[in-house]
């Protein structure tokens, strides 16, 4: 090898280096080259997964893509006649049995490390004495998610967590509505909201901030706009808004209704009631029957033409809530 | 085999051309009826795809509706599984199976005949669902209750009808299949000497034959649910009824489906690769036996479409483990290939850029299949856009591509002329580079979050872009298509291709194309999986070449 060579290569391999060294953190920012930076010990498990099968894919791949072009060019034609025989091999029993057992052997390592990470992407961590597991129940409806906490608060949309707390989801739909599924990235995997089945599924927010997501089950004409919306906070401001919201709810000063005409209305009849965000969705805005409370009551838990009974199993509170708001809000006609 | 000298006693009224085909019970014939129509239900898929792809070119858009859009993307899914891929498999085998084998038809002619009519009658009643009070079928390629049972209108009706009727022409045509190919091999064709394509499709039909019973029953019970909803509870929970079991019968169904699409793609490779590179292909056997494999771990591995819908871990053990073992046959088939390569005398023709690009893209869509296997995996990528990307390059990448190399090297035979290298290498380009750029960004779309069926979506930034690039891509693949279709178009009075323009191996070349209405005045008794080759070797010795 000459010096000359040497330094080249020398450089190629530096550049290659240097390559690599910018491209792993570009992955690890992602880019979509990998799940959502995970904020939930289940989501970082499934990552650390993804990014162990990931290893042996791409060294598969890389091969079998080389082997590829080497071939095609090393064995293309040139000056031979098309019609001569390229070389009468009929195969080969050892290298057949090699490609069988090289790929048993990395699917077997995969299943290994994804069955010791299963436990801790699966299992809902114990309640420790201190601090009890939130338990809340998720139902996926058409076209928004409704919150329960143990308190009896109703959220819509936006789910409220303490940082660190373990918050148990247990996720379902009600009979009368179709398959939703419950998805916020950043938080794990999805689990599906079945009519008639109970789900579970749980995250431990590592930090504050909002984390969003959305339904992941084809559910209808509204099925793209079924947003979802986790906000999580320090486990002392959680507690004080819980108990704030229980007492709102219960004196009928909370702001439920207005984030169920968000979550629940201003889908189809628009954030300012202009209707026809989805198509023929009537205009609010200065409509009659914004003030008729038991018209819309009946409207809501019954549905009518494209829009489906969104309220069929709300509370009174909840519905009352809802009348009330829009009264407020579109009676006027501001 | 008996030859047929003279003309066939055929009535008068059967002799005009529109007449001739109207009752021909030719396989040849009815291969082609196969091959158009399915052609004509690929460009309306095509269309839909381009429209789903405008819709999603920016962020909130609204070029389509809500609804519109679920229709589209229904009738593309079903459009591509059940009007295209199949179908065409079916026409591409009619007509060379027996040419292959050796046999003079297929096993009964007359439910041939009948197979391809009530293909047509299905896809004309799944078109009518366009025109259905309440529009198409609006509930994806799946149908899944309850909202399947709660879509209104007929469109869903007339969607599950037009399946009934062509799950009927699809078991006549595989009952065919099965039959013609256990008992028409030649003198001398045993079954390690029977092509791979043929291999496939038999192992196709037979997948067919088991599976689709159960979609039956399926669509039954969705039929029946939606007709007399206060009679029958199978989905409907508050009946009683679950709608997970729909999940299972339709993915029991479902999942062979995709072999059922992709093993005939894998035969039509295992015929290119060896005659463009000049050698027999490596480990015949291997090739073989791996897609009885592969067809029979399909049986077993439904529920792995369904990790998210909180089945026992066991259960997703066991489905995860089986959706492992399939890689391993796969694999071998994929280093078999690449083993074939070689040491050969490579050409690259328009069928072998093809066969090659099926190669080099179908190991990505299998590879990216593992983390879908891996259920704690799939939690996170299942029914997003990685998905999506997923099966496209299975599907389109694998299947499709496998199809058009072999209408490509088929095409002498079929029609008797060649298409024009010129024309058909560009779109060949064309559709390469389009696939990629639409499909890669799909799956990196999907990770980032975005679920697939959403009619839109709110991100400007980097998810935008990621669409972006698959709208430009989807149109780069329509433009390739549209090359391509000008290439069968300029072949009506293309080059005439001799019996065998590509020197290959197998029986269908040993015959005039396009083959006589009784397919061969003689067969050679076939003494390997390679007869042409034998007998050219046997002539050379001899001196007669």
């Amino acid at each position: 090898m000459t010096p000359l060579v040497r330094s080249k290569l020398l450089a190629t391999v530096a550049a290659a280096l240097a390559a690599l060294a910018f491209a792993v953190p570009a992955l690890a920012g992602n880019g979509g080259f990998a799940p959502v930076p995970p904020a939930s010990p289940n989501a970082e498990g499934i990552t650390q997964s993804y990014w162990f099968i990931t290893a042996f894919i791409l060294g598969i791949f890389v091969l079998v893509e080389a082997l590829l072009i080497v071939f095609l060019i090393r064995f293309r034609r040139r000056r031979r006649h098309r019609h001569a025989d390229g070389a009468q091999i009929h195969g080969s029993s050892r290298l057949e049995t090699m490609w069988t057992i090289g790929p048993v052997l990395i699917l077997f390592a995969i299943a290994v490390f994804v069955f010791a990470k299963l436990p801790g992407i699966k299992d809902v961590p114990a309640a420790s004495a201190g601090q009890p597991n939130l338990v809340v129940k998720v139902t996926g409806r058409q076209y928004y998610w409704q919150f329960e906490y143990p308190n009896g608060v109703i959220a819509i949309d936006e789910l409220r967590a303490p940082v660190g707390g373990v918050v148990q989801l247990d996720v379902t739909a009600p009979p009368f509505d179709v398959i939703h599924s419950w998805w916020i990235p950043a938080l794990g995997g999805k689990i599906d909201a079945i009519p008639g089945r109970l789900n579970h599924t749980w995250f431990k927010a590592d930090r504050a901030g909002v984390f969003s997501g959305q339904c992941a089950e084809l559910c209808g004409l509204n099925h793209a706009r079924m947003l979802a919306r986790v906000e999580a906070m320090p486990q002392a401001t959680f507690d004080a808004w819980l108990a704030e919201r229980q007492a709102q709810q219960e004196a009928g000063t909370s702001p439920l209704g207005r984030e169920a005409y968000d979550g629940v209305c201003a889908k189809c009849h628009g954030l300012a009631g202009e209707g026809n965000v989805a198509v023929n969705a009537p205009q609010l805005q200065g409509s009659s029957l914004v003030s008729d409370a038991a018209g819309i009551e009946r409207l809501l838990r019954n549905g009518q033409n494209l829009m489906p009974a969104v309220g069929r199993d709300w509370s009174d509170t909840q519905m009352r809530a809802m009348t009330d708001y829009l009264k407020e809000r579109f009676a006027s006609g501001n | 085999m008996a030859t047929s000298g003279g003309t066939p006693d055929v009535p008068s009224w059967q002799r005009g051309r529109v007449a001739g085909w109207l009752v021909t019970v030719d396989h040849k014939r009815i291969g082609l009826l196969y091959i158009a129509t399915a052609g004509v239900f690929f460009a309306i898929s095509g269309f839909l795809a381009l429209l789903i792809r405008t819709q999603l070119a920016q962020a909130d858009q609204s070029i389509v509706t809500g609804t519109s859009y679920n229709e589209s993307v229904t009738m593309h899914g079903t459009g591509m599984v059940f009007f295209v891929v199949v179908p065409i498999l079916a026409g591409l085998g009619n007509f060379l199976v027996p040419l292959m084998i050796g046999a003079r038809d297929m096993a009964f002619p007359r439910l041939n005949a009948l197979s391809y009519w009530l293909y047509l009658f299905a896809g004309l009643v799944f078109c009518l669902s366009f025109f259905a009070k309440g529009g198409a079928a609006n509930t994806g390629w799946t149908a899944y209750p309850p909202l399947s049972l709660q879509s209104p209108g007929n469109g869903q009706d007339l969607w599950i009808l037009s399946l009934h009727i062509l799950t009927l022409s699809s078991l006549a045509g595989v009952i065919n299949f099965v039959v013609t190919i256990q008992h028409m091999r030649t003198a001398g064709m045993s079954w390690t000497r029977m092509p791979l394509f043929v291999w496939s499709i038999y192992v196709y039909a037979w997948l067919l034959l088991l599976v689709l019973p159960a979609l039956s029953a399926g669509l039954t019970a969705l039929l029946l649910e939606r007709q007399f909803p206060g009679t029958f509870h199978f989905f409907e929970p508050s009946g009683g009824g679950s709608p997970v079991l729909y999940q299972h019968v339709f993915w029991f169904f479902g999942h062979p489906e995709v072999y059922v699409m992709i093993l005939p793609a894998m035969g039509i490779v295992s015929e290119i690769l060896p005659v463009f590179s000049r050698k027999p292909i490596f480990g015949y056997k291997a090739i073989a036996f791996s897609s009885v494999a592969i067809g029979f771990f399909s049986l077993l591995v439904w529920a792995h479409h369904m990790f998210t819908v909180g089945l026992s871990t066991p259960l997703n053990i066991w489905f995860m483990l089986v959706s492992m073992v399939i890689a391993v046959p796969t694999g071998m088939k994929v280093f078999n290939w690449l083993a074939t390569l070689w040491r050969g005398n490579l050409s690259f023709d328009t069928p072998m850029l093809f066969a090659v690009a099926f190669l080099s893209v179908f190991v990505f869509g299998g590879l990216t299949g593992i983390y879908l296997a891996a259920f704690p995996v799939d939690w996170q990528l299942h029914d997003t856009y990685f998905v999506v990307g997923h099966f496209h390059y299975v599907l389109f990448g694998g299947a499709v591509f496998a199809i058009l190399g072999g209408l490509v090297y088929w095409w002498p035979k079929l029609y008797g002329r060649l298409l024009d290298e010129r024309i058909t290498k560009p779109a060949f380009w064309l559709t390469f580079v389009g696939f990629n750029l639409t499909f890669f960004p799909q799956h990196l779309a999907g990770m980032l979050g975005m679920p697939r069926r959403i009619f839109t979506y709110y991100d400007t930034g980097l998810l935008q872009a990621y669409n972006l690039a698959s709208t430009i891509g989807s149109f780069t693949m329509g433009v390739g298509m549209l090359v391509f279709l000008a290439a069968i178009v300029k072949s009506l009075n293309g080059r005439r291709a001799g019996n065998d323009p590509w020197l290959a191996d197998t029986l269908e070349w040993y015959t005039t194309s396009p083959p006589p209405p009784h397919n061969f005045d003689s067969v050679p008794y076939v003494t390997s999986a390679r007869p042409l080759h034998d007998l050219r070797r046997t002539l050379k010795d001899s001196g007669a070449l």
